[in-house]
């Protein structure tokens, strides 16, 4: 018989380690957007300011601005790489020539840091430098100034999301794919189902957990996306995301009560978010057992 | 006649010998002071700038080899410097053991008591003080690092002024010297008024656009994702107009006019409804223009004239391997408004800034005694002038007259001279102990004024309530 004192013991390692950086940290920046609490602040130290901080967040513009922004962000970007993923994946499923060059060419993005690949994509578009908007203005006569207009730089960030992050959602979809056994999809055939009714009633059912991690995993990271956009474009209008206005909020204005409790709502929005996609993929209901 | 010679000889000899003894017993000094803290690392923090960049390129090689002290130097970006700097000597993790101290923020550390304060340290442990280190050394930009004592918390490392520079082959040429006559009746010259830099800026555009050449008529340190923006309007554009110290009053804890300020004044409309007019005549990069991209858009040759920071002067006038206008930069006070420099000159306010920073020692450093030699040796004279020529900035009275910095001020265009004879004009941030936390209050207002999103009176109205919410809630409000 299996002694569960055993299990603990070889659990605790990791249970600690959880405890002290994960569980403790929580507490403490729960406990903080409960606190006036700034350094800089005539009065030094944290002073208890029940609900002000929350109350403040929801009259704040650009804090509300800030999430407008990220959930159009996430919501482009991880569509696109979610389609674009998909239609990579499917095509590395066959086989034609240099498709091995083209797997390694292709999953080059998701090797840069996330800073590098701001870096990279301001020295594309920054004006007066980067060939983006030398060629945009020579060929199509469009000015193209992620400085000058907001919704370029938002349109920026989002390809360049799309650009490092898309080969992720093709290497987990291409996982998904090749777990598909084939006898659903020979059945299908054979039962006359057309190639849109194999992809709708066989495959996405099969790839839907697959989908739903992916799309979870990407949720998560588009929300707390900060250091490509801050390369990219500081922050500023267009691209202040969520991620961007803690980092303000809390750094520069070493804000911290207020930031704690941006940082608290943020994660509610995550979770809230992340529970209803859970319920639209999954199909799942009140009450409904898996 | 022989004797005479041998005479000569035995001089000069003597001279010599003297001066390899002077500097034998300077290394023996760096030598033996450093002995008990040979092998040690003390670690550093700053800004990437020509000034910080010769001290990690050259400077900490220098004291390392003289005293066995290793010097991990880290030159990163301005935002990450102070958040690293901050969040270390606020945690007291000792990460730095010294800390790159720009002047507008020394009084927000002064007022937290981060800082050891050097004269009273030195003065504590004599067998770490270099004789050739004098406090009294420095210029008055190093009264800025001082408390009401009089005692120094900082050496300061970097101090220039931002000035109004221009390229002195498009303005001294005779086709457009002509061709501007012409159009504007009066002759083309580095501007002296506003309305005379807003036709030189938009001659030199539309020149640049007929000839085809990358070429605009201003700089504009415009980036809408960088505080450098609201900067630039603050701490050169505002003053220039008379609008002083942020437009804050601090006595009286606002920054509305109708309770004492002046952020959402007339002067400060105007300031910045010029600054914003000057948009259409920058090259398309200014609104993604910090200081950096706007000296390297001026040494790329894509500016007719604009406000550039003193430290950038001297590498943009002299070197060709990054600069495409050597030999081609004047350089002049910044244009300001009538009255401005007389009232400047009567200390009521000042024309634009004088920026700088120095090093100091965080209380949580684990190295104090260490990092206190490396900060004499990085203050005292013997190292100034080179760092000067190659940094344009003066922290010490005496640099001004070496033969180096003579030179180098006769290849920039006497930037060095003004430095020295105008820089009283000039003035540092106001002493503010929340620099950072209104500034950041006041960005967003700016960055959507220069979007067009809201009108010059309108953000500066916006801002200056903003600004008085915050100063409230820090607790410095009315």
């Amino acid at each position: 018989m299996r002694n569960p004192r055993t299990g603990w013991l070889l659990l605790s390692p990791t249970l600690i380690i959880l405890i002290i950086f994960g569980f403790m940290p929580f507490l403490y920046v729960l406990v903080v957007g409960f606190n006036e609490w700034n350094i800089f602040a005539a009065e030094d130290g944290l002073r208890f300011n029940g609900l002000d901080n929350y109350r403040r967040l929801v009259f704040d513009a650009d804090f509300l601005h800030s999430v407008g922004l990220t959930i159009r962000f996430a919501v482009f970007a991880i569509a696109s790489e979610v389609v674009l993923g998909f239609l990579l994946a499917q095509m590395l499923t066959r086989k034609f020539p240099g498709k091995s060059l083209f797997r390694i060419i292709h999953t080059f993005p998701l090797m840069v840091a996330p800073i590098a690949v701001g870096a990279i994509w301001r020295l594309l578009v920054i004006p007066g430098f980067g060939p983006v908007p030398f060629f945009l203005d020579r060929y199509f006569d469009i000015k193209y100034q992620i400085g000058s207009y907001p919704e370029q730089a938002l349109l920026t960030s989002i390809i360049m999301d799309i650009w490092h992050w898309t080969p992720f959602v093709t290497l987990t979809m291409l996982a998904g794919l090749s777990a598909i056994p084939r006898e659903p999809v020979e059945q299908a055939k054979v039962d006359g189902a057309n190639r849109l009714q194999v992809f709708w009633y066989v495959t996405l059912p099969f790839l839907r957990p697959v989908l739903l991690t992916t799309v979870f995993i990407r949720i998560m990271d588009a929300i707390r996306t900060v250091d490509e956009v801050w390369m990219l474009a500081g922050g500023g209008p267009g691209t202040r995301f969520t991620g961007i206005y803690i980092w303000r909020v809390v750094f520069p204005r070493t804000d911290y009560g207020y930031g704690s409790s941006i940082s608290l709502v943020t994660l509610y929005l995550t979770v809230v978010l992340c529970w209803l996609l859970f319920i639209a993929i999954s199909g799942r209901r009140k009450g409904e057992v898996e | 006649m022989k004797k005479l010679f041998t005479i000569v000889l035995l001089v000069a000899f003597a001279l010599l010998a003297n001066m390899s003894l002077v500097t034998a017993d300077m290394h023996d000094w760096w030598a033996d002071a450093a002995a008990p803290y040979a092998g040690a690392t003390i670690r550093g923090v700053s800004e990437s700038t020509p000034p910080s960049n010769y001290v990690a390129d050259v400077l900490a090689a220098q004291f390392t080899e003289l005293t066995g002290i290793n010097v991990e130097f880290e030159t990163t970006s301005w935002d990450q410097m102070y958040s690293k700097a901050i969040n270390d000597m606020e945690a007291n993790t000792g990460i730095y053991d010294f800390v790159y101290i720009e002047q507008d923020i020394i009084y927000s550390y002064l007022a937290q008591d981060y800082l050891v304060n050097l004269t009273s340290f030195a003065a504590d442990n004599p067998d770490l003080a270099y004789e050739g280190y004098d406090e009294s050394a420095f210029t008055s930009f190093a009264d800025y690092f001082k408390n009401a004592d009089g005692d120094l918390f900082g050496v300061p490392m970097e101090a220039f002024v931002k000035v109004y520079l221009y390229r002195k082959d498009l303005f001294e040429d005779a086709d457009i010297m002509a061709a501007f006559e012409e159009e504007y009746g009066y002759p083309l010259a580095p501007a002296e008024s506003f309305d005379q830099y807003a036709d030189n800026a938009a001659f030199f555009t539309a020149y640049g656009e007929s000839m085809d050449m990358d070429l605009w008529g201003t700089t504009v340190q415009g980036s809408t994702g960088h505080p450098a923006s609201t900067y630039e309007f603050l701490e050169s554009i505002g003053p220039s107009f008379g609008l002083y110290n942020w437009g804050i009053n601090l006595d009286a804890g606002s920054a509305q006019s109708a309770n004492g300020g002046a952020l959402d004044g007339d002067t400060a409309v105007e300031a910045l409804t010029f600054w914003l007019s000057m948009l259409p005549f920058a090259p398309p990069e200014a609104t993604s223009s910090t200081w950096d991209e706007v000296a390297s858009s001026f040494a790329a040759g894509r500016a007719a004239q604009g406000w550039v920071y003193g430290e950038n002067a001297a590498w943009i006038a002299t070197d060709e391997s990054r600069s495409a206008v050597t030999g081609n930069v004047g350089v002049r006070l910044p244009v300001t408004a009538e009255g401005v420099i007389e009232a400047a000159e009567m200390g009521e306010g000042y024309i634009g800034y004088y920026d700088g920073g120095a090093f100091g020692i965080p209380h949580s450093s684990r190295n104090k005694e260490a990092t206190l030699l490396w900060l004499q040796f990085i203050g005292q004279q013997s190292v100034q002038a080179e760092w000067a020529a190659a940094g344009a900035r003066i922290t010490h009275t005496a640099t001004f007259d070496d033969p180096l910095i003579a030179e180098q001020d006769a290849k920039v265009d006497g930037y060095y001279t003004l430095l020295e004879e105008q820089g009283p004009l000039f003035a540092g941030a106001p002493p503010f102990p929340f620099h950072a936390q209104v500034r950041e209050v006041i960005d967003p207002f700016i960055q959507r004024a220069i979007l067009g999103e809201l009108s010059p009176a309108e953000a500066l109205s916006q801002a200056a309530m903003a600004v008085d919410e915050e100063l409230s809630r820090l607790g410095y409000g009315m």
